[in-house]
Protein backbone atom coordinates (compact mmCIF):
# COMPACT_ATOMS: atom_id res chain seq x y z
CA UNK A 1 0.00 0.00 0.00
CA UNK A 2 1.08 3.39 -1.11
CA UNK A 3 1.38 5.81 1.85
CA UNK A 4 1.62 9.61 0.92
CA UNK A 5 3.86 11.72 2.59
CA UNK A 6 2.62 15.20 2.54
CA UNK A 7 4.49 18.26 2.70
CA UNK A 8 2.96 21.70 4.79
CA UNK A 9 5.41 24.40 5.19
CA UNK A 10 8.22 23.01 6.62
CA UNK A 11 7.25 19.92 7.70
CA UNK A 12 6.49 16.73 6.63
CA UNK A 13 3.30 14.78 7.64
CA UNK A 14 2.52 10.95 7.18
CA UNK A 15 -0.68 9.69 8.21
CA UNK A 16 -1.05 5.77 9.35
CA UNK A 17 -4.14 4.13 8.01
CA UNK A 18 -4.25 0.96 8.49
CA UNK A 19 -1.56 -1.56 10.32
CA UNK A 20 1.72 -2.25 8.49
CA UNK A 21 3.52 -5.05 7.69
CA UNK A 22 7.37 -4.91 8.80
CA UNK A 23 8.43 -4.64 5.39
CA UNK A 24 6.02 -1.92 4.56
CA UNK A 25 7.15 -0.14 7.66
CA UNK A 26 10.55 -0.69 6.44
CA UNK A 27 9.92 0.68 2.62
CA UNK A 28 8.42 3.82 4.43
CA UNK A 29 11.36 4.39 6.62
CA UNK A 30 13.44 4.80 3.72
CA UNK A 31 10.67 7.06 1.64
CA UNK A 32 10.46 9.08 4.20
CA UNK A 33 14.34 9.96 4.94
CA UNK A 34 14.77 10.25 1.11
CA UNK A 35 11.83 12.80 1.26
CA UNK A 36 13.25 14.25 4.28
CA UNK A 37 16.81 14.97 2.63
CA UNK A 38 15.10 16.07 -0.48
CA UNK A 39 12.92 19.04 0.47
CA UNK A 40 15.11 19.78 3.52
CA UNK A 41 11.99 19.21 6.10
CA UNK A 42 12.82 20.58 9.31
CA UNK A 43 10.18 18.51 11.17
CA UNK A 44 8.21 15.19 10.59
CA UNK A 45 5.06 14.30 12.13
CA UNK A 46 3.74 10.67 12.32
CA UNK A 47 -0.15 10.49 12.69
CA UNK A 48 -1.13 6.92 14.45
CA UNK A 49 -5.08 8.12 15.39
CA UNK A 50 -6.23 5.00 13.28
CA UNK A 51 -3.13 2.34 14.89
CA UNK A 52 -5.49 0.28 17.33
CA UNK A 53 -2.38 -1.80 17.71
CA UNK A 54 1.46 -0.78 17.94
CA UNK A 55 3.70 -3.97 18.33
CA UNK A 56 7.18 -4.21 19.31
CA UNK A 57 8.52 -3.54 16.12
CA UNK A 58 6.46 -0.69 15.39
CA UNK A 59 7.52 0.99 18.59
CA UNK A 60 11.01 0.36 18.02
CA UNK A 61 10.91 1.55 14.33
CA UNK A 62 8.96 5.04 15.29
CA UNK A 63 11.99 5.33 17.68
CA UNK A 64 14.47 4.76 15.08
CA UNK A 65 13.01 6.77 12.68
CA UNK A 66 12.87 9.77 15.24
CA UNK A 67 16.53 9.62 15.81
CA UNK A 68 17.62 9.20 12.03
CA UNK A 69 15.04 11.96 11.29
CA UNK A 70 16.85 14.05 13.77
CA UNK A 71 20.61 12.91 12.14
CA UNK A 72 18.93 14.89 8.85
CA UNK A 73 17.88 17.78 10.84
CA UNK A 74 14.31 17.22 11.42
CA UNK A 75 12.19 16.72 14.34
CA UNK A 76 10.08 13.69 15.17
CA UNK A 77 6.39 14.45 16.80
CA UNK A 78 4.10 11.36 17.10
CA UNK A 79 0.08 12.53 17.22
CA UNK A 80 -3.06 10.90 17.93
CA UNK A 81 -1.91 8.06 20.36
CA UNK A 82 -5.00 5.61 21.32
CA UNK A 83 -4.98 5.61 25.10
CA UNK A 84 -5.20 1.42 24.86
CA UNK A 85 -1.74 1.77 22.71
CA UNK A 86 -0.53 4.10 25.23
CA UNK A 87 -0.79 1.31 27.84
CA UNK A 88 0.34 -0.97 25.86
CA UNK A 89 3.34 0.23 25.40
CA UNK A 90 3.58 1.04 28.57
CA UNK A 91 3.14 -2.15 30.06
CA UNK A 92 5.63 -3.45 27.36
CA UNK A 93 8.25 -1.26 29.36
CA UNK A 94 9.11 0.11 26.12
CA UNK A 95 9.02 4.19 27.55
CA UNK A 96 12.38 4.05 28.65
CA UNK A 97 14.02 3.37 25.10
CA UNK A 98 11.55 5.89 23.62
CA UNK A 99 12.69 9.38 23.36
CA UNK A 100 10.01 10.76 20.51
CA UNK A 101 7.62 13.85 21.66
CA UNK A 102 3.93 12.95 21.11
CA UNK A 103 1.07 15.08 21.17
CA UNK A 104 -2.55 14.75 21.22
CA UNK A 105 -3.20 15.55 17.47
CA UNK A 106 -1.97 16.87 14.30
CA UNK A 107 -2.38 21.52 15.21
CA UNK A 108 -0.68 20.66 19.00
CA UNK A 109 2.15 18.41 16.73
CA UNK A 110 2.75 21.31 14.33
CA UNK A 111 2.44 23.90 17.39
CA UNK A 112 4.67 21.66 19.39
CA UNK A 113 7.32 21.63 16.07
CA UNK A 114 7.40 25.27 15.96
CA UNK A 115 7.97 25.92 19.05
CA UNK A 116 10.72 23.29 19.42
CA UNK A 117 12.11 25.22 16.11
CA UNK A 118 11.77 28.43 17.94
CA UNK A 119 13.66 27.84 20.60
CA UNK A 120 16.47 26.17 18.26
CA UNK A 121 16.79 29.50 16.29
CA UNK A 122 16.60 31.48 19.37
CA UNK A 123 19.80 29.77 21.08
CA UNK A 124 21.68 29.88 17.40
CA UNK A 125 20.95 33.59 17.56
CA UNK A 126 22.41 34.35 20.98
CA UNK B 1 -45.74 -47.95 49.42
CA UNK B 2 -42.30 -48.78 51.25
CA UNK B 3 -41.24 -48.95 54.65
CA UNK B 4 -39.44 -45.84 54.20
CA UNK B 5 -42.24 -44.00 52.76
CA UNK B 6 -44.62 -44.92 55.39
CA UNK B 7 -42.14 -43.88 57.61
CA UNK B 8 -41.72 -40.27 56.15
CA UNK B 9 -45.46 -39.81 56.60
CA UNK B 10 -45.87 -40.75 60.21
CA UNK B 11 -42.63 -38.35 60.53
CA UNK B 12 -44.37 -35.80 59.48
CA UNK B 13 -47.65 -36.48 60.76
CA UNK B 14 -46.48 -36.66 63.93
CA UNK B 15 -44.60 -33.31 63.20
CA UNK B 16 -47.41 -31.67 62.31
CA UNK B 17 -49.54 -32.84 64.81
CA UNK B 18 -47.54 -32.15 67.60
CA UNK B 19 -46.85 -28.36 65.92
CA UNK B 20 -47.81 -26.16 68.60
CA UNK B 21 -46.02 -27.83 71.57
CA UNK B 22 -42.90 -28.36 69.49
CA UNK B 23 -42.97 -24.23 68.25
CA UNK B 24 -43.26 -23.36 71.78
CA UNK B 25 -40.97 -25.68 73.23
CA UNK B 26 -38.22 -24.29 70.04
CA UNK B 27 -39.43 -20.38 70.71
CA UNK B 28 -38.84 -20.37 74.62
CA UNK B 29 -35.06 -22.39 73.76
CA UNK B 30 -34.73 -19.48 71.37
CA UNK B 31 -35.92 -16.53 73.77
CA UNK B 32 -33.40 -18.01 76.93
CA UNK B 33 -30.64 -17.72 74.41
CA UNK B 34 -31.61 -14.11 73.57
CA UNK B 35 -31.92 -14.95 69.68
CA UNK B 36 -34.82 -13.36 69.42
CA UNK B 37 -34.47 -9.79 70.90
CA UNK B 38 -34.81 -7.58 67.76
CA UNK B 39 -38.00 -9.56 66.78
CA UNK B 40 -41.66 -8.79 68.17
CA UNK B 41 -43.91 -11.15 69.21
CA UNK B 42 -45.57 -11.11 66.33
CA UNK B 43 -43.02 -11.42 63.99
CA UNK B 44 -41.58 -14.05 66.03
CA UNK B 45 -44.95 -16.14 65.82
CA UNK B 46 -44.79 -15.18 62.32
CA UNK B 47 -41.56 -16.32 61.69
CA UNK B 48 -41.64 -19.45 63.76
CA UNK B 49 -44.50 -20.91 62.66
CA UNK B 50 -43.28 -20.20 58.85
CA UNK B 51 -40.11 -21.86 59.19
CA UNK B 52 -41.51 -24.61 61.48
CA UNK B 53 -43.93 -25.31 58.06
CA UNK B 54 -41.26 -25.21 55.67
CA UNK B 55 -39.12 -27.78 57.03
CA UNK B 56 -42.30 -30.32 57.70
CA UNK B 57 -43.27 -29.73 54.31
CA UNK B 58 -39.92 -30.52 53.45
CA UNK B 59 -39.35 -33.71 55.36
CA UNK B 60 -42.95 -34.71 53.63
CA UNK B 61 -42.70 -34.11 50.46
CA UNK B 62 -38.64 -34.07 50.17
CA UNK B 63 -38.65 -31.45 47.75
CA UNK B 64 -36.52 -28.65 48.87
CA UNK B 65 -37.46 -25.60 46.12
CA UNK B 66 -39.38 -24.15 48.84
CA UNK B 67 -37.31 -23.93 51.70
CA UNK B 68 -34.42 -22.55 48.97
CA UNK B 69 -36.97 -20.10 48.25
CA UNK B 70 -37.81 -19.01 52.23
CA UNK B 71 -34.12 -19.21 53.29
CA UNK B 72 -33.67 -16.86 50.68
CA UNK B 73 -36.24 -14.26 51.77
CA UNK B 74 -34.98 -14.45 54.58
CA UNK B 75 -31.36 -14.11 54.46
CA UNK B 76 -32.68 -10.92 52.09
CA UNK B 77 -34.34 -9.59 55.78
CA UNK B 78 -31.94 -10.46 57.98
CA UNK B 79 -28.99 -9.23 55.68
CA UNK B 80 -31.29 -5.81 55.44
CA UNK B 81 -32.14 -5.27 59.27
CA UNK B 82 -29.00 -6.46 60.52
CA UNK B 83 -30.05 -9.23 62.18
CA UNK B 84 -27.03 -11.90 62.62
CA UNK B 85 -26.07 -14.40 60.81
CA UNK B 86 -25.15 -16.43 64.01
CA UNK B 87 -28.41 -15.59 65.60
CA UNK B 88 -30.35 -17.60 62.68
CA UNK B 89 -28.02 -20.44 62.33
CA UNK B 90 -28.44 -20.79 65.85
CA UNK B 91 -32.09 -20.48 65.69
CA UNK B 92 -31.82 -23.28 62.91
CA UNK B 93 -29.69 -25.71 65.15
CA UNK B 94 -32.20 -25.21 67.75
CA UNK B 95 -34.88 -26.58 65.59
CA UNK B 96 -32.92 -29.49 64.90
CA UNK B 97 -32.25 -30.45 68.18
CA UNK B 98 -36.00 -30.02 69.27
CA UNK B 99 -37.15 -32.16 66.08
CA UNK B 100 -34.56 -34.87 67.43
CA UNK B 101 -35.29 -35.01 71.26
CA UNK B 102 -38.90 -35.37 70.22
CA UNK B 103 -38.30 -38.08 67.76
CA UNK B 104 -35.98 -39.69 70.19
CA UNK B 105 -38.68 -39.35 73.43
CA UNK B 106 -41.54 -41.39 70.39
CA UNK B 107 -39.28 -43.83 69.14
CA UNK B 108 -37.03 -44.42 72.56
CA UNK B 109 -39.11 -48.00 72.79
CA UNK B 110 -38.26 -48.39 69.73
CA UNK B 111 -34.51 -49.13 68.54
CA UNK B 112 -33.88 -50.03 65.70
CA UNK B 113 -37.22 -48.00 64.50
CA UNK B 114 -35.55 -45.20 66.11
CA UNK B 115 -32.77 -45.66 63.68
CA UNK B 116 -34.59 -46.06 60.39
CA UNK B 117 -36.42 -42.44 61.51
CA UNK B 118 -33.70 -40.79 62.04
CA UNK B 119 -31.73 -41.75 59.03
CA UNK B 120 -34.72 -39.85 57.22
CA UNK B 121 -34.82 -37.12 59.44
CA UNK B 122 -31.14 -36.51 59.90
CA UNK B 123 -29.87 -36.02 56.21
CA UNK B 124 -33.14 -33.69 55.43
CA UNK B 125 -31.83 -31.79 58.45
CA UNK B 126 -28.83 -30.98 57.27
CA UNK B 127 -29.49 -30.06 53.73
CA UNK B 128 -31.56 -27.87 55.38
CA UNK B 129 -29.39 -25.82 57.08
CA UNK B 130 -26.72 -26.20 54.57
CA UNK B 131 -29.56 -24.44 52.17
CA UNK B 132 -30.11 -21.41 55.11
CA UNK B 133 -26.23 -20.92 55.17
CA UNK B 134 -25.43 -20.70 51.62
CA UNK B 135 -28.47 -18.06 51.28
CA UNK B 136 -27.02 -16.31 53.93
CA UNK B 137 -23.50 -16.40 52.34
CA UNK B 138 -24.58 -15.63 49.02
CA UNK B 139 -26.60 -13.02 49.80
CA UNK B 140 -23.69 -11.48 51.71
CA UNK B 141 -21.19 -11.83 48.77
CA UNK B 142 -24.04 -10.06 46.58
CA UNK B 143 -24.03 -6.72 48.69
CA UNK B 144 -20.23 -7.07 48.80
CA UNK B 145 -20.26 -7.16 45.22
CA UNK B 146 -22.63 -4.24 44.59
CA UNK B 147 -20.87 -2.23 46.83
CA UNK B 148 -17.74 -2.52 45.32
CA UNK B 149 -19.20 -1.99 42.04
CA UNK B 150 -20.68 1.30 43.30
CA UNK B 151 -17.44 2.43 45.23
CA UNK B 152 -15.31 1.80 41.65
CA UNK B 153 -18.24 3.93 39.53
CA UNK B 154 -17.37 6.45 42.69
CA UNK B 155 -13.81 6.31 42.56
CA UNK B 156 -12.30 8.42 40.08
CA UNK B 157 -13.86 11.35 39.03
CA UNK B 158 -12.15 13.17 36.40
CA UNK B 159 -12.70 16.78 36.27
CA UNK B 160 -12.18 19.40 33.27
CA UNK B 161 -10.98 23.22 35.22
CA UNK B 162 -9.93 24.60 32.14
CA UNK B 163 -9.75 23.92 28.02
CA UNK B 164 -6.64 22.42 28.22
CA UNK B 165 -6.20 21.14 32.08
CA UNK B 166 -7.97 18.02 33.51
CA UNK B 167 -7.83 17.47 37.64
CA UNK B 168 -8.02 14.01 38.82
CA UNK B 169 -8.43 13.97 43.00
CA UNK B 170 -7.88 10.64 44.32
CA UNK B 171 -9.12 9.53 47.53
CA UNK B 172 -8.47 6.02 49.12
CA UNK B 173 -6.22 3.45 48.99
CA UNK B 174 -5.33 2.04 45.36
CA UNK B 175 -4.89 -1.30 44.24
CA UNK B 176 -4.22 -2.84 41.10
CA UNK B 177 -7.92 -3.05 40.07
CA UNK B 178 -8.52 0.33 41.16
CA UNK B 179 -5.15 1.67 39.39
CA UNK B 180 -6.19 -0.01 35.71
CA UNK B 181 -9.20 1.82 36.23
CA UNK B 182 -7.65 5.05 36.93
CA UNK B 183 -5.16 5.00 34.04
CA UNK B 184 -8.12 3.81 31.50
CA UNK B 185 -10.44 6.76 32.82
CA UNK B 186 -7.35 9.07 32.48
CA UNK B 187 -6.41 8.71 28.87
CA UNK B 188 -9.76 8.50 27.64
CA UNK B 189 -10.91 11.69 29.14
CA UNK B 190 -7.58 13.17 27.72
CA UNK B 191 -8.25 12.29 24.29
CA UNK B 192 -11.95 13.18 24.63
CA UNK B 193 -11.29 16.80 26.19
CA UNK B 194 -7.97 16.84 24.49
CA UNK B 195 -6.24 18.38 27.66
CA UNK B 196 -2.91 19.19 27.28
CA UNK B 197 -1.96 18.92 31.00
CA UNK B 198 -3.46 16.55 34.01
CA UNK B 199 -2.94 17.60 37.39
CA UNK B 200 -3.37 14.17 40.11
CA UNK B 201 -3.82 15.38 43.54
CA UNK B 202 -3.02 12.37 45.96
CA UNK B 203 -3.87 13.98 49.03
CA UNK B 204 -6.67 12.05 50.04
CA UNK B 205 -3.91 8.80 49.15
CA UNK B 206 -3.41 7.92 53.07
CA UNK B 207 -0.56 5.39 52.33
CA UNK B 208 1.88 5.38 48.97
CA UNK B 209 3.83 2.54 48.33
CA UNK B 210 6.56 1.19 45.94
CA UNK B 211 3.43 -0.41 43.98
CA UNK B 212 1.30 3.03 43.96
CA UNK B 213 4.23 4.91 43.13
CA UNK B 214 4.90 2.27 39.99
CA UNK B 215 0.86 2.69 38.90
CA UNK B 216 1.66 7.09 39.28
CA UNK B 217 4.47 6.34 36.98
CA UNK B 218 2.93 4.27 34.40
CA UNK B 219 -0.23 6.69 34.29
CA UNK B 220 2.23 9.45 33.76
CA UNK B 221 4.33 7.41 31.10
CA UNK B 222 1.00 6.79 29.50
CA UNK B 223 -0.71 10.27 29.19
CA UNK B 224 2.93 11.30 28.22
CA UNK B 225 2.81 9.16 24.97
CA UNK B 226 -0.44 10.61 24.12
CA UNK B 227 1.09 14.08 24.44
CA UNK B 228 -0.38 15.43 27.63
CA UNK B 229 1.89 16.24 30.96
CA UNK B 230 1.10 15.41 34.41
CA UNK B 231 1.71 17.43 37.80
CA UNK B 232 1.39 15.29 40.92
CA UNK B 233 -0.10 17.74 43.84
CA UNK B 234 -0.68 17.05 47.48
CA UNK B 235 2.17 14.49 48.62
CA UNK B 236 2.18 14.56 52.12
CA UNK B 237 5.17 15.07 53.76
CA UNK B 238 5.19 11.62 55.27
CA UNK B 239 4.46 10.23 51.92
CA UNK B 240 7.50 11.99 50.55
CA UNK B 241 9.77 10.62 53.16
CA UNK B 242 8.39 6.99 52.36
CA UNK B 243 9.20 7.28 48.66
CA UNK B 244 12.52 9.01 49.28
CA UNK B 245 13.32 6.31 52.30
CA UNK B 246 11.69 3.17 49.36
CA UNK B 247 14.10 4.74 46.59
CA UNK B 248 11.23 5.14 44.25
CA UNK B 249 12.29 7.15 41.38
CA UNK B 250 10.28 10.28 41.25
CA UNK B 251 12.65 11.90 38.75
CA UNK B 252 10.10 12.13 35.78
CA UNK B 253 7.63 13.34 37.87
CA UNK B 254 6.82 17.12 38.11
CA UNK B 255 5.45 17.77 41.81
CA UNK B 256 3.77 20.63 43.97
CA UNK B 257 2.76 21.35 47.03
CA UNK B 258 -0.75 22.16 46.63
CA UNK B 259 -3.33 21.31 44.05
CA UNK B 260 -3.70 25.20 43.90
CA UNK B 261 0.32 25.44 43.25
CA UNK B 262 -0.17 22.48 40.73
CA UNK B 263 -3.17 24.61 39.35
CA UNK B 264 -1.26 27.62 39.31
CA UNK B 265 2.06 25.81 37.30
CA UNK B 266 -0.21 24.24 34.43
CA UNK B 267 -1.59 27.76 33.61
CA UNK B 268 2.19 28.83 33.49
CA UNK B 269 2.98 25.48 30.98
CA UNK B 270 0.08 26.87 28.74
CA UNK B 271 0.81 30.56 28.34
CA UNK B 272 1.33 31.17 24.79
CA UNK B 273 5.22 31.67 24.34
CA UNK B 274 5.29 35.15 23.12
CA UNK B 275 8.27 35.86 20.63
CA UNK B 276 10.23 39.46 19.64
CA UNK B 277 10.15 39.94 16.38
CA UNK B 278 13.22 40.14 14.99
Amino acid sequence: MEIPILKIEEFLIVSFQTELSDQEITKLTEEMLEKIKKTNAKGLIIDITALRIIDSFMARCLSSIADMATLLGARTVVVGMQPAVALTLVELGLRIKWKIQTALNLERGIALLRTVMRSEKDSVYE
Amino acid sequence: MTEMEELTEELSGLLENNAGELKKQWVKEMTEMRLLEKLTPVEIEQQSSAIYDTCVMTIKTGMYEAAKKYAREMAKKGVLEAMTVDQIIMGMLKLRDVYGRFIFSKYKDDVEKLYKVLGIYEPIANRILNIVALAFVEERERVIKEQQQAMLALSTPVLQIRDQILVLPLIGTIDSARAAQIVEQLLNSIVDTQASVVIIDITGVPVIDTSVANHLIKTIQAAKMLGADTLITGISPANAQTLVTLGVDLSMMTTRGTLRSGVKLADEMLKPVVVEKR
